[in-house]
């Protein structure tokens, strides 16, 4: 069975990238969310393996949906999705539990390369 | 992966960023102590960055950055924003929305940004404390704690990583959860700062085998090379096995969404075959079926209809931040309110109106809206006002732009089209529908110079022109010193619209319901003398009437037992004359190339369900 993945990110554009990229791939999306409530609820709904996360989101963003996330369940695996220059939020974002990141642009084979990593 | 859909998806989301870049931009300068614009300003441009970057426009991206980095020390500091920002913020805007279309069609150099980089640096150059950042990571000093021994490891991130800081980081978080480290070199404080080159170095000690400890450094990903200072193995990384394809969205071209309605156009233009022939046939059963079929298209034309509809909105949006830059080229002060936002017309018309409706306002702040001082002489308040309104009116949406400015002097104009012949010299009142008749003649201007914004010749022609091209029409209202308003009614949808069906002589015509106000018997009708032309009495008002017959050239005598239709466009009404009225249908508006020497009472044409081809009337050229 394929893993499932949530993604987040507030751009369709971002978030129809990665889908395309992990579905491609055999990864079976199962939900996207566009804010960092949105990430909190569809997290708790489906549980998914893997979840693909944007750091700027309106209203919460991601670094406070991972820590909620990961109150939830601690060993969720979350992968941040960051831009370069985002360094302290990274390092942040790792500090709340998130296991992995990527930096946008995206190339496929690093989003994949990541997303096994943390599903390892 | 098809780069095209993604530069398509880019494309609006781009735009729709940009339009709460504009939006919020406006709010901020009217309230420069707020701090609600720049969170949303700041993801706004967040997201065009990482969009652009994905696609590799650097030009965006690297406006993009740099705007990025001005908000985040704006955001972080507690003075109110200043005009020359914002401005230069504008400017910002303005040169991402260049270059976001641009990139689109493969020439995002065609903007030369270089200046406005200069500037937003030098802007966050100006904004940024005097900090220590960058500087004084701390000193590499060897860790004070005690030697436990162990490995010493050395590990180099892979040189195109990026932020290797942090994959330096995550490397350390997986060996804390193997056993001690110790001993890091550079500094932690450094490898989150980002400042080193990608080789770091630490001592673990843990109960694990080397193996294990190279499989857990390699784990945190894009690792070059690991030495461990006793045996080093290497690990191969297993593969996953990848399952098939699955896609989860569907995503429609906007071409065949086009398509689909004209298909559906076809199955209408068919039923209405269906039921006649039902109709013909006295069957029973086929009359079923065919009740069945119209309620089915029915269902599925308005299905599809609801599906184009667009909120004005989406075009209204980009007003407010026009008019500001208009009114500013022309030192006047306006502001523009907007009323029934969520007011829906079809995509097609929405896309067609967006450009007259910035004509329309365009001339408001150009010729309608006086200067400051001006207007304060006047006893009116220094700041013009606009109106931009969309409501629904029967079956009609009408949309309003109006001024509180200086009005359009009748008299003048009179004056000025009595010396072009334009009109009767005998003429002493100009109404207000002679006067969009006269505005909308073609060259016609009021502008007595040419100014860089209206100007150029470029009346209302071209926006009444358009508006009947899409079965509109266009009023004017206007009292001097007080204002102007413009009016545009239309239908709502383009598609496929109810019309009535008329015939004169053998000809079959249809003529739009958006201006059918009713039907009367021509005989019952009370007839009158309008200056010198046909015109019938209706509840105590006057109605010239227009005989179809002799309009279109139709010889011979009618009988006696004619309907009149009634139009009103705005407050003018007229009565249209015909020889029978053969129902009302739902028509499929075809695109119609006039030939030379048509009448210009036609806005395009359909066909029947018996296959038959027949013009649709314009109301607004009627009467």
């Amino acid at each position: 069975m394929s893993h499932t993945v949530l993604v987040c990110d507030d751009a369709i554009f971002m978030r129809t990238m990665i889908s395309d990229i992990l579905s491609q791939a055999g990864y079976e999306v199962v939900g996207e969310a566009e804010t960092g409530t949105q990430a909190v609820e569809r997290f708790k709904d489906l549980n998914p393996d893997l979840v693909t996360m944007d750091i700027v989101m309106p209203d919460m963003g991601g670094i406070d949906a991972v820590r909620e996330i990961v109150k939830i369940a601690p060993n969720a695996k979350i992968l941040m999705c960051s831009a370069m220059g985002q360094q302290a939020l990274v390092v942040e974002a790792i500090q709340a539990g998130a296991k992995d990141f990527v930096v946008k642009p995206f190339q496929p084979s690093r989003v994949l390369e990541a997303v096994q990593r943390v599903l390892e | 992966m098809d780069p095209a859909k993604y530069a398509e998806l880019f494309l609006a989301e781009s735009r729709e960023h940009l339009g709460t870049l504009n939006q919020q931009l406006l709010a901020w300068e009217k309230d420069p102590t707020a701090t609600e614009p720049i969170g949303t300003l700041f993801r706004a441009v967040h997201t065009i960055k990482g969009m652009a970057a994905t696609m590799g426009y650097t030009v965006v991206a690297n406006i993009a950055h740099r705007v990025e980095n001005l908000l985040d020390l704006l955001r972080k500091s507690d003075k109110a924003v200043l005009p020359d920002t914002i401005d230069l913020l504008f400017q910002s805007a303005d040169a991402l929305e260049q270059a976001v279309e641009g990139s689109v069609v493969g020439e995002e150099d065609a903007v030369d940004v270089a200046e406005l980089l200069h500037q937003l640096d030098q802007a966050v150059l100006a904004l940024e404390p005097s900090k220590p950042r960058g500087k004084t990571p701390a000193p590499q000093q060897p860790s004070e704690q005690p030697d436990l021994g162990g490995r010493g490891v050395r590990v180099v991130v892979r040189h195109d990583a990026p932020l290797k800081g942090v994959r330096a980081l995550l490397v350390l978080r997986n060996m804390q959860e193997l056993g001690t480290v110790a001993g890091v070199r550079p500094a932690e404080a450094a490898l989150e700062a980002d400042e080193f080159d990608g080789e770091f170095e630490f001592r673990l000690a843990a109960e694990v085998s080397n193996a294990v400890v190279e499989t857990r450094i390699r784990a945190a990903g894009d690792i070059k090379s690991v030495e461990i200072s006793e045996v080093a193995q290497t690990a191969a990384r297993q593969e996953e096995t990848r399952a098939g394809m699955k896609t989860r969205h569907v995503r429609v071209d906007l071409q065949r969404f086009d398509n689909l309605m004209d298909l559906i156009g076809e199955l209408v233009t068919a039923r209405s075959r269906l039921v006649e022939l039902a109709a013909d046939r006295a069957d029973p059963e086929l009359e079923d079926v065919a009740l069945r079929i119209t309620h089915l298209s029915s269902a599925l034309q308005t299905e599809i209809i609801e599906t184009r509809m667009t909120p004005v909105w989406h075009v209204f949006d980009r007003f407010p931040r026009l008019v500001r830059d208009v009114g500013r080229q022309l030192d006047k002060r306006v502001t523009l309110h907007l009323e029934g936002k969520d007011i829906e017309l079809d995509r097609a018309i929405l896309d067609e109106i967006g450009d007259l409706l910035v004509h329309l306002l365009r001339n408001a702040i150009d010729h309608g809206i006086e200067k400051p001082e001006e207007r304060e002489g006047a006893g009116k308040p220094p700041e013009g006002r606009i109106e931009l309104s969309a409501a629904r009116d029967r079956s009609t949406i009408v949309i309003r732009v109006k001024d509180d400015g200086r009005g359009i002097d009748k008299a003048k104009i009179l004056e000025d089209v009595k010396q072009r012949g334009l009109v009767d010299p005998e003429t002493e009142t100009l109404t207000d529908d002679i006067l969009i008749r006269v505005l909308s003649q073609p060259g016609f201007s009021t502008a007595k110079e040419v100014s860089e914004l209206s100007g150029r010749g470029v009346g209302l022609d071209v926006v009444a022109t358009q508006l009947q091209a899409l079965g509109g029409s266009l009023d004017i209202d206007t009292e001097l010193g007080l204002g102007s308003t413009f009016t545009l009614r239309l239908p709502p949808t383009l598609a496929i619209i109810p019309a009535l069906l008329a015939r004169v002589g053998e000809e079959r015509y249809a003529l739009p319901l958006t201006h059918v106000d009713e039907t009367l018997d021509f005989e019952s009708v009370a007839i009158a003398d309008l200056d010198g032309t046909d015109a019938m009495v209706l509840r105590d008002q006057v109605v010239p009437l227009v005989h179809l017959r002799a309009v279109v050239g139709v010889e011979g005598e009618a009988s006696r037992r004619r309907p009149v239709i009634i139009l009103e466009i705005g407050d003018r009404k007229g009565g249209l004359v015909v020889d029978h009225l053969l129902g009302q249908r739902d028509i499929v508006v075809k695109g119609f190339d006039a030939p030379a020497g048509t009448l210009p009472i036609f806005s395009g044409a359909t066909i029947l369900g018996d296959g038959q081809p027949i013009l649709i009337l314009d109301a607004a050229r009627l009467v």
